[in-house]
């Protein structure tokens, strides 16, 4: 019978790189990114963690649940972590392992932008994740430059949430030139899979973007942390795209789109935004949008909504 | 074979022959010579190694604890801001075992920017666990590097080379530069006993809860201790080998002195002169040098300095709010003897101001005539 | 790799001493010591459910599992998953009502599946006098069935099933009762149901035609000669209109008779103008036949088309076949040109009122809105009712209905008690098919209760599917259901239960009928038979609510690794209870509902 997913049995059976015991919270978007990130890496990869979710989710001391090799490394070090591990396989030959930088978006987006930056101007040739949960949830939910406007967290509380707009990564790593920039999310299972399996392909600096739910930080039900990451891009609030050599690709299209204020009142930390704050974001997402149609196929008339 | 050479390309050599395959570095007066000659050499494929060319000195430090994590022998060079900036990613590395060779040069610290010798940098990096060693020639740092990688292997702990700024790094000697074979010999290829391998996946560095944690820095606090007795060993090998003398400390003239100085760096040098002079004068006066200071090689402190009447540290350091770290550290060291020598300690040459052989001979003369320490360091050549 | 291989991976280390440590800090083994599943509150359970359509079919028919089969290329499996809830697929998949297409799921997202038409090519495929696999031995008791319809059909069918010596008493000299003479030959062939009796004679079923029961034999000679009774007859009278110049006259009839005349082979003459008074399926049935012996037709109906009865694709074809409706108007009175003919009906309109019991706004005379409608034949189609000769007291006494107990015995003091049972229209007035099936099922069972002494209605409530009427026989019978998954029989998956984001659009697939001109020229069929390509195809728009398809979205989105495929060539996966947190994740993105959140149990 069908699957819903274009994703072969075998390769969710064949071997468990991430093993259960892990310390991650009930539906943890994180976790679940990480389990089908590996299924398109394999078993030849090596990661870099920075502080974040998975220096917790991995276990604690003598013991780890995954069974590729782990780096730990301070906060804003893990593009360089991954530069300097890739030119020591270089140096023993080991070009087909793929070096991955696993960091939250405030490794990525905040403390560790310096580094990545370095890295992607290099371009180094490392596989940059960003699993983004849109706030420093480890340490307890406080803002990040990836937090969505609008959101509450522990340090933009109500009467003072988050205004500023979420950084655009994508477009910063684009303007250093990086062979491959890609959104994705664990919503879209068989998207988010092939695009590993593209990446670990490529040399030179490959960026994915993962947006990532997590459920205590989002205020949501666990049970949803899955449809709530769809609805993200059901709504265009996170498009899922790729940017290959600066060719852009949009691969999901919703066929009916989803007013953004659903996906907004699915969550709980958007429960203080106001009318005027919605609007403001619901312009912002649809211009957004718009400009990234255009990009993706330049010969068409500007797309428009109806 | 001998060539004359600034420190900086001592360095260079240094890690050449140590058959580094990746080096990360991000430039800083006056440690930048070593980075452009490095990047020749890799260049021109006469040391074949991947250069990182990093964005900063945090990230050069991290850069080289993912190399060396995955199993290859690597090193960086850097100085005083860059140094600190570090400096989180030092305690990272000496913290993950891994045995990465630095080369520090000596430069004071800013604010106001200051680029001349001030040994304030590396000491304010000694409770790293890193182990440190002072350079006083250009043939000391080529060959501290070489030497510091066998005992950074053995013992798995990170080694700090350090000299200082202009004086060594920008300055000409002679240096007897040995052939890559000859140091083949004696510096065997990097075997980790754990290394990042998808054959034998591992975590690295993961959380640690308070009851293992402990026990890590413990064993790690030990195996620190344990390279006072490795390092001689290795300085024994390097003797045979290339017939220069070494040692976690050295002594000119202390058998019978009253008096001994205690300096580390280029000041050693100048006070060679100072105590030659006193001799001469007929005072007994003698010098140790400082090679190694993490570790704190007490035994030898205590032996070298214990009989004397007289002990006098001069720091070109100051940590502000207590004084001169050497002399800290010598007090701290000599506490426990019976018959303890009174512990002068005296500040001079911060920020490269020059220490001159009759500087050095003002400070026995100074600390001859005076009655005792005293509380406070003596800040020489003060302008008061 | 499995749940017990996990486990045997699991090993703790303990440094006791410094010594113990590794010389740098590195892992040295996995977490699968660490069983997360000691954080959960609820677990996940696979359990199959009833999909929307199920729970709408009066009989209990397992739709989604025959549907899986045809999609697996398994035609005769799906037959024989056909029949173990009705007697004819054949027969249904051309005149079922469609319940379930009505509340399939699939409506929500483009179209409902065209279950029927699947059903028909399926109930095709398959000769009806194959041997039946499931055949018990005889169990030692006999049972009469009073009249030959689907009711009559299905009771005895099941109840052979079950081992019953079974005879069906058909007072007519044709078997079906309203399959045969209610329902047009273009509907439903001849042939075809001729064939399912050939069926059930092979199953060894006695079928005696041209038996009255009643005339040619008692009521008492049939509770001597046999254990049990079921009484079919069905309702085969007609309502009269009760209207003046309403009198025995071979121009007036009721819709059934005419119906049953053109299905017996007698000659009818209708005219030019017919009327057809009435809103129901009989009404349209004879209105088209009307058209097909060549006449005009008018049909006249008190209420608007919007409360007719009449399945709205009948109504439609109707309309194509150039039949004229008249809405809100009743007749009044007939006016004849002489004993033998009709002149003109003399008609009123209408207006609607207040809602009456059926829930129907009530239609009100509109004073002074009369008008003619000239017709040479009449016909009256307006309920059915019952017409059982033996039992016609106790039907006057009723108001036109045998009264049944929970056990389906007929509450009567003269008959044999409990050995009497009864079903279909006469029980339930005038219905369609499928619940005649139903009945005629739930009868069986009833009556095997009996035989084993065992109270029925405890059974059959334990047997009924969903919230509606239907029945599971596979359930009586202990069948293993066609996915090896516990089943609950109770829940019902409605379409807020669909993820429909895991579903694609698909054009409902279906043959057009003949165009209207072509097929009011004979009583032909007009409607092909899926090809084996169609069926395939729309068998793949199943969405196969509360049924796990092994679609892998648990596999693939649990995050704790704790959804295994069962592996070894089973059916289906297993959920590593050691490490699920019960996030849910899995229960809120099955596509179809089909796995359930329990409470976990607490040890106290």
């Amino acid at each position: 019978m069908q699957k819903t997913f274009d994703i072969p049995r075998e390769k969710m059976t064949n071997e468990e790189l991430l093993q259960p015991g892990m310390l991650s919270c009930q539906g943890c978007g994180a976790a679940l990114s990480m389990k089908l990130a590996l299924k398109g890496l394999g078993e030849r990869t090596m990661i870099v963690i920075p502080a974040s979710c998975w220096g917790i989710i991995i276990g604690t001391y003598p013991y780890s649940t995954l069974q590729v090799p782990v780096i730990h490394v301070p906060f804003e070090t893990a593009a360089v972590v991954a530069s300097g591990i890739r030119a020591a396989l270089d140096v023993r030959g080991e070009a087909d392992i793929t070096v991955m930088a696993w960091a939250g978006d405030g490794g990525t987006y905040d403390i560790g932008l310096q580094s990545l930056s370095g890295a992607a101007e290099r371009n180094d040739d490392i596989l940059y994740v960003c699993y983004d949960n849109e706030a420093y949830m480890n340490t307890g939910i406080q803002r990040s430059s990836a937090t969505p406007p609008g959101a509450w967290t522990s340090t933009t509380p109500a009467g003072a949430l988050k205004e500023e707009p979420k950084k655009d990564m994508e477009m910063i790593m684009l303007a250093h030139g990086v062979p491959y920039v890609a959104s994705a999310s664990v919503a879209y299972p068989d998207d988010l899979v092939r695009k590993f399996e593209k990446a670990r392909n490529i040399k030179g600096t490959r960026f994915i973007h993962l947006l990532s739910s997590c459920p205590p930080g989002w205020r949501i039900d666990s049970a949803v942390s899955v449809k709530v990451t769809r609805m993200a891009t059901q709504s265009c609030v996170f498009p899922i795209y790729e940017i290959e050599k600066g060719k852009y690709t949009v691969n999901v299209l919703p066929e009916e789109r989803l007013p953004v204020e659903d996906y907004l009142q699915a969550q709980g930390r958007f429960r203080e935004m106001g009318k005027e704050m919605i609007r403001a974001v619901r312009e912002q997402v649809d211009q957004r949008w718009l400009e990234l149609l255009a990009r993706a196929d330049p010969g068409k008339n500007q797309a428009s909504f109806d | 074979m001998k060539q004359v050479i600034k420190g900086n390309i001592a360095v260079s050599h240094g890690v050449r022959l140590s058959r580094v395959k990746v080096i990360s570095a991000y430039p800083i007066t006056p440690q930048t010579s070593i980075v452009e000659d490095l990047s020749e050499m890799c260049a021109t494929g006469r040391l074949d190694a991947q250069f990182i060319k990093v964005e900063s000195e945090h990230s050069a430090m991290a850069a080289v604890v993912g190399s060396e994590t995955a199993g290859v022998r690597s090193f960086t060079a850097t100085s005083s801001q860059g140094l600190l900036l570090m400096h989180e990613m030092l305690h990272w590395a000496a913290g993950s075992r891994l045995p990465i060779v630095l080369t520090n040069v000596n430069r004071s610290v800013g604010p106001g920017w200051n680029i001349w010798a001030d040994q304030t940098d590396s000491v304010s990096q000694r409770d790293t666990g890193w182990i440190q060693i002072y350079c006083e020639s250009n043939q000391e740092v080529l060959d501290s590097v070489i030497m510091g990688y066998r005992l950074a292997e053995e013992v798995s702990l990170p080694v700090m080379v350090t000299y200082d700024a202009f004086f060594l790094s920008h300055t000409s000697e002679v240096v007897d530069i040995p052939e890559i074979e000859e140091v083949d010999a004696f510096l065997p290829a990097f075997e980790p006993r754990y290394r990042l391998d998808v054959n034998d996946p591992r975590m690295f560095g993961g959380m640690i809860g308070p009851d293992y944690f402990y026990e890590e820095r413990f064993v790690m606090h030990k195996d620190s201790m344990e390279a006072v007795n490795v390092y001689p060993r290795i300085c024994e090998a390097f003797e045979q080998a290339f017939g220069r003398q070494y040692d976690v400390c050295e002594t000119y003239r202390t058998e019978d002195a009253d008096l001994i100085l205690v300096t580390a760096g280029t000041i050693t040098s100048v006070s060679r002169i100072a105590v030659d002079d006193a001799r001469k004068a007929g005072k007994k006066v003698g010098l140790m040098k400082i090679r190694m200071f993490r570790p704190v090689p007490l035994d030898r402190w205590r032996e070298s300095l214990g009989n004397a009447l007289r002990v006098v540290v001069v720091d070109r350091n100051i940590s502000a709010g207590l004084g001169g770290v050497f002399a800290s550290e010598v007090k701290s060291a000599l506490f426990s003897l019976e018959k303890r020598p009174s512990v002068y300690s005296v500040i001079a040459g911060l920020g490269g101001r020059d220490v001159t052989p009759q500087d050095m001979s003002g400070i026995i003369e100074h600390v001859l005539a005076a009655d005792g320490p005293g509380e406070r360091p003596v800040f020489w050549g003060l302008k008061e | 790799m499995n749940i017990d291989e996990r486990r045997k991976r699991a090993r703790l280390y303990d440094f006791k001493t410094w010594r113990d440590f590794p010389p740098m800090n590195v892992s040295m083994g996995n977490m699968l010591h660490n069983r997360t599943g000691s954080w959960r509150f609820i677990r996940p359970v696979y359990e199959d459910k009833i999909p929307a359509c199920q729970n709408s079919c009066p009989a209990g028919n397992d739709i989604e599992a025959w549907i899986k089969l045809v999609q697996r290329g398994e035609h005769e499996k799906a037959y024989w998953h056909l029949k173990r809830e009705e007697p004819f697929p054949a027969i249904l998949g051309r005149v079922c009502f469609r319940f379930c297409e009505g509340s399939c799921n699939r409506v929500q997202l483009d179209e409902g599946i065209s279950i029927r038409e699947l059903e028909r090519f399926v109930g095709d495929l398959v000769p009806s006098s194959t041997p039946h696999p499931e055949l018990h031995p005889f169990n030692g008791k006999s049972l009469c069935v009073v009249g030959s319809g689907p009711a009559g059909m299905s009771a005895a069918y099941f109840a052979r099933i079950l081992g019953f010596q079974v005879t069906v008493f058909e007072r007519l000299p044709e078997f079906g009762g309203m399959l045969r003479v209610g329902i047009p030959a273009y509907r439903l062939r001849r042939d075809i149901v001729e064939q399912e009796f050939e069926g059930l004679r092979s199953m060894g079923i006695d079928l005696k035609p041209n038996t009255a029961v009643g005339k040619d034999i008692s009521l008492g000679e049939c509770l001597e000669r046999f254990d049990y009774l079921f009484l079919a007859p069905g309702v085969h009278g007609s309502r009269k209109l009760g209207i003046p110049g309403e009198e025995e006259n071979p121009n007036m009839m009721s819709g059934l008779n005419l119906l049953r005349a053109i299905a017996l082979g007698e000659k009818v003459h209708l005219g030019e103008q017919v009327i057809v008074v009435g809103g129901g399926d009989t009404a349209i049935d004879a209105a088209r036949s009307a058209v097909r012996l060549g006449s005009h037709v008018t049909v006249l109906y008190r209420r608007t088309e919007a409360e007719m009865p009449a399945h709205p694709d009948e109504i439609a074809e109707a309309r194509e076949e150039g039949i004229n409706f008249r809405f809100l108007a009743a007749p009044d009175r007939i006016e004849t040109r002489g004993k033998n003919s009709v002149q003109k009906l003399v008609c009123c309109e209408m207006e609607l009122g207040r809602p009456d019991e059926s829930g129907r706004r009530r239609p009100v005379r509109k004073e002074g809105a009369a008008f003619d409608l000239e017709a040479e034949t009449i016909v009256t189609a307006i309920g059915e009712t019952a017409a059982f000769e033996p039992m016609a007291r106790t039907l006057e006494e009723t108001g036109g209905a045998l009264e049944v107990d929970e056990e389906l015995c007929v509450k009567s003091r003269q008959e044999g008690r409990g050995r009497v049972f009864a079903g279909g229209d006469i029980v339930d007035g005038p219905h369609t098919v499928v619940h005649a099936v139903a009945a005629g099922k739930r009868a069986a069972v009833a009556i095997d209760c009996h035989r084993k002494g065992v109270e029925s209605s405890e059974v059959l409530k334990k047997i009924s599917v969903g919230d509606g009427v239907g029945l599971s026989f596979s359930a009586y019978m202990g069948w293993q259901p066609l996915n090896p998954v516990p089943g609950n029989l109770k829940t019902v998956v409605r379409s807020e239960h669909i993820v429909y984001d895991y579903f694609q659009k698909a054009p409902r697939i279906r043959n057009s009928p003949l165009p209207a001109v072509q097929r009011k020229a004979s009583f032909d069929p007009y409607v092909e038979t899926f090809s084996e390509e169609q069926a395939l195809g729309e068998a793949g728009r199943c969405m196969h609510c509360g049924r796990c398809t092994e679609c892998d979205n648990c596999l693939v989105l649990c995050p704790d690794v704790s959804v295994l495929v069962k592996g070894q060539g089973e059916f289906g996966y297993v959920f590593d209870y050691n490490y699920c947190k019960g996030c849910s994740i899995c229960f809120t993105e099955c596509p179809r509902h089909a796995i359930t959140m329990a409470d976990e149990e607490i040890a106290v």
